[in-house]
This record gives structure tokens, sequence and C-alpha cells, in this order.
């Protein structure tokens, strides 16, 4: 009996290291997917999107109904908005004429701004939310790729981390990855051009930190945040959120200021996937996700730029 | 015939609600913001190796675990790992006593906990995560807690049936 007791301890020995090295492995490399990782993936992402029909049905009736109960007051909302949104319009088409007219007498044909939209659906969340993590039914497959940018209507919500052929998983804006860096900028008093970095989040007030403002730059409380694309990766003018609270950083150096994103990140269901038209630099807006991008004259100017 | 898959069909249906159910949560209550993990299908692995096999439920344990860690965690050998070791514990906590449906619910839950400080734990010492013990205990384990008791009380008897009609079926296949 001794022996057998010897011979299961060691298995168990053998099986603790195994899974130390097995996780010190993947935690070195947790932004590429192996063949056989990607396989499993995209079977887990099959069944998931099966299930995720009906339930997002039944949540949709649920919201349906949230809805119609707050018809009264959303419609009262709505009738004075209706108003300004005219004139808006009618300014906006003036513009874009303008814009695309002055286009034609310059040389520059793509803009930061354009991207082609690609529509998914939401078919998963990391259950245990240490990491604010989504998954998509959209992969490599449709044209997906690593760092492209994934919003809602109403904002950016996050980018995507892994691509497997079928299913791409989005990392969101909250996160405490300290790489995870997204050029902003805000447009002050005059069309003043304020450039930020969005790093990181308060956990406390559940709000984006925007850093690294150039602290002779006036920022007001209530100001859009939108993406800059000058990180290399996203297209420009997504918006990001509203600034609430303008304070100095842990320096003193630059200003810092807080930012209430414009997405609702609880009930996703549908996003945008962009797909940035100018080329995309291969990195990720930070530096030290991917190692090589130093190595790189190109990524050395996006660096700056950040 | 019916009873012998459902036990597995249980398990992966369990498995896929998990992160339907993780798009309710963070919930925002008087500005303090809870967040409540769905940790079904550790609640039924726990339930299965009381009732029915503790070597069962370890080996669905560790599939389901190396399933979690490649979807969602992408660090192999975490969930892997706990799943099984929290059900060898359950096993292990019933070898004394009559597991009442009262009592395996109570031994269910602790150890639910206990996978979930495990796994704050992990993260925290991976610096992954930078929440301090007080907010964690209050806005995310006890919420969790009391989610997942209230699934408990909903369907833990009907894992038990669910599990003793197949241990009763085994029976009769081995007499």
């Amino acid at each position: 009996m001794p022996h057998l007791a010897n011979k299961k301890l060691i298995v168990l020995l053998i099986s603790v290291i195994f899974l130390v090295a097995l996780i010190g492995f993947s935690l070195r490399d947790r932004h590429n997917a192996t063949l056989p990782e990607q396989i499993i993936k995209d079977t887990v992402g099959f069944a998931q999107s099966i299930i995720a029909k009906p339930t997002n049905y039944i949540t949709g009736i649920f919201s349906n109904i949230e809805s119609l109960l707050n018809t009264y007051e959303e419609n009262k909302r709505l009738k004075v908005r209706l108003e300004d949104f005219a004139v808006l319009q009618a300014e906006v088409g003036l513009l874009n004429a303008e814009n695309a007219s002055l286009r034609e007498l310059t040389t520059i044909k793509e803009s930061l701004r354009d991207f082609d939209p690609i529509q998914a659906t939401v078919i998963a969340r990391n259950p245990d939310q240490w990491e604010e993590k989504i998954i998509l039914n959209k992969g490599t497959a449709d044209g997906v790729e690593k760092n492209m940018a994934v919003m809602t209507a109403r904002g950016l919500i996050g980018k995507i981390v892994i691509a497997t052929p079928f299913t791409s998983e989005v990392e969101l804006l909250y996160t405490n990855n300290e790489n995870y860096r997204v050029s902003a900028i805000v447009l002050g008093e005059k069309n003043e051009e304020i450039h930020g970095l969005i790093e990181g989040y308060d956990v406390e007030r559940n709000e984006l930190l925007l850093k690294r403002i150039d602290s002779n730059l006036k920022l007001k409380v209530g100001e859009k945040v939108q993406s800059s694309g000058l990180g290399g990766i996203f297209p420009k003018g997504i918006l990001i959120g509203e600034v609430t609270e303008v304070t100095t950083d842990d320096f003193g150096l630059t200003k810092m200021a807080y930012v209430k994103p414009a997405a609702d990140f609880s009930m996703l269901e549908n996003v945008i996937i962009a797909k940035r038209k100018t080329i995309a630099i291969d990195g990720s807006d930070g530096s030290a996700t991917n190692g090589d991008l130093t190595n790189e004259p190109v990524a050395e100017e996006a660096e700056e730029e950040e | 015939m019916l009873v012998r898959f459902l036990i597995p069909t249980v398990a992966v249906l369990l498995f896929l609600l998990e992160s339907q159910f993780a798009m309710f949560s963070p919930i925002e209550i008087k500005g303090a913001t809870i967040i409540l993990v769905p940790r079904f299908l550790i609640l039924y692995l726990i339930f299965l190796a009381i009732y029915y096999n503790r070597k069962k439920a370890m080996v669905y344990g560790l599939i389901f675990g190396l399933l979690f860690d490649v979807f969602y965690i992408n660090i192999i050998g975490l969930y892997t790992f706990l799943y099984p070791a929290i059900c060898f514990l359950a096993a292990w906590s019933v070898k004394r006593i009559h597991p009442h449906l009262a009592v395996s619910s109570l031994i269910a839950i602790a150890l639910m906990s206990l996978l979930e400080f495990a796994i704050y734990e992990f993260f925290y010492v991976i610096q992954f995560t930078s929440m301090a013990l007080q907010p964690f205990l209050y806005n995310r384990l006890v919420p969790t807690i009391l989610a997942n008791s209230l699934f408990l009380m909903m369907l833990g008897w009907a894992f038990k049936y669910l599990i003793s009609a197949r241990v009763l079926q085994r029976a009769q296949e081995h007499s």
C-alpha cells in the first residue's frame, strides 16, 4: 500500500509541475492563438452563437417592454432635440459637400476617418469578469484582424485582441492593462485640438482616464472626446465619451481628465468593427504589447504621436 | 437511455449559459458597481462529485476547465486545475456525513466562494487586477454568493433528482 501512495504522489507532483509550466507558457504569449486553441475557440464559439440567439431574443423582448414604458418621457425629450437636429443636418450636408470639393482640389484621397464597417453580434462574455472581454461571431474569414476598433452606435467600446477564423475577442476599454492606450482628441474652444491618451480607468468612479494632456491647454467639463486616429490603428472621429472632471496628473506635469464613456457597456448585443481604410501600422495602441514595434521606423513615428 | 446523456448535456448547457448570464453584470445600485459572476457549472460539478462519482466529476471538471481557459482566459491551466480540485474537495468533504440537499448546497456555495477567492488571488498576484480585498468582498464575492445561492435554490433539487435517476439506472444495469 505505501508503494501505491508513493506512485500517486509522484503523479500529483508531475501534474502540478506540468500545470505551472503550462500557465507560465500561456501567460507569455496571450495574444496569439495556436492552432489547437483556434479550433477550440471556433467550436465553442459556434455553440455559443447558437445559444446566444434565443437569449438575445428574450432579452430583446424585455428591453422592448422597458423602452415602451419610457416612450412618453423619451418622446418629449426627442422632440426638443429634433429641432436642433434639422439645423445640424443641413450644416453637416454643407460641410460634407465642401469637404469633398476641397479634397478634389488637393491630392489627399484617403482620410483617417474612413473605415469599412463590419457588423458583428456578441455571442459571449467572459463569465469571471476579471478581464472585461466579449466574444464576437465574426473572425478572420470576414476580414477581422487584430487591433481593429470595436464600437456601438453610441461610441467606442474596445479593440480586437485575438481573431480566429470564425470568432474574435474584444478587450473592452475598461481594462487594467497599462499597455492599452487609445490616442484621443478633444475639440476645445475655437476648434483648438487637444491631444491626449486614454490610459486605464478609475475603478471607483467607473470612468476612463484621459492622460498626458498639455497643461497649457484649457479643457472643459462636458467636452466630447474622440479617437484621433494618430495611434495608427483606430479610425479618426469615433466618439469615446465626455469629460467630467479635469485635474493634474500624478506628477503634476500634465493634465488628466476623467471621461465618462458614451457607449453603454452592460448589455452589448450588436457592435461594429471598424476596419480602417488608411494603412494601419502593425502593432497596437501602445508599445509593449507586441515587442517588434520599436525596430521599425514606421512604428517609431507612431510612438511619438502617442 | 435518455438520462445517461442528460448529465453531460446539462453540463454543456450550463457552461454556455454562464457567459449569457454574465452579460447582465455589472449592475449599478446606489452608485456602487456590483459584479455578479455566474458559477453554474462548478455548482453542478460539485453536485456530481457529491451524489454521483468523484472521478467522473473531476474528468468533467478537467474538460470544461480547459475549455474555459482556452475560450475566455487564454491562460491554460488555471481553471483546468481548479475545477477538478474543487470537485475533489467536494467529494472528500461529504465522506463522513450524509449529504442532505441543504448540506450539499451549503458545501457547494462554500467551495464556489473558495474558487472565486483563489482566482482573485491568482489575478492579484499576476497583477491583472488591482482590486483591494475589501471591494472584492463587498462588490463581488457577497453578491456572487447571493446570486448563485438563488440559482442553487431554484435548481439544486433538479440536479439531485437527475443525478439520482442516473445512479438508480446504473445500479439496475449492474444487477
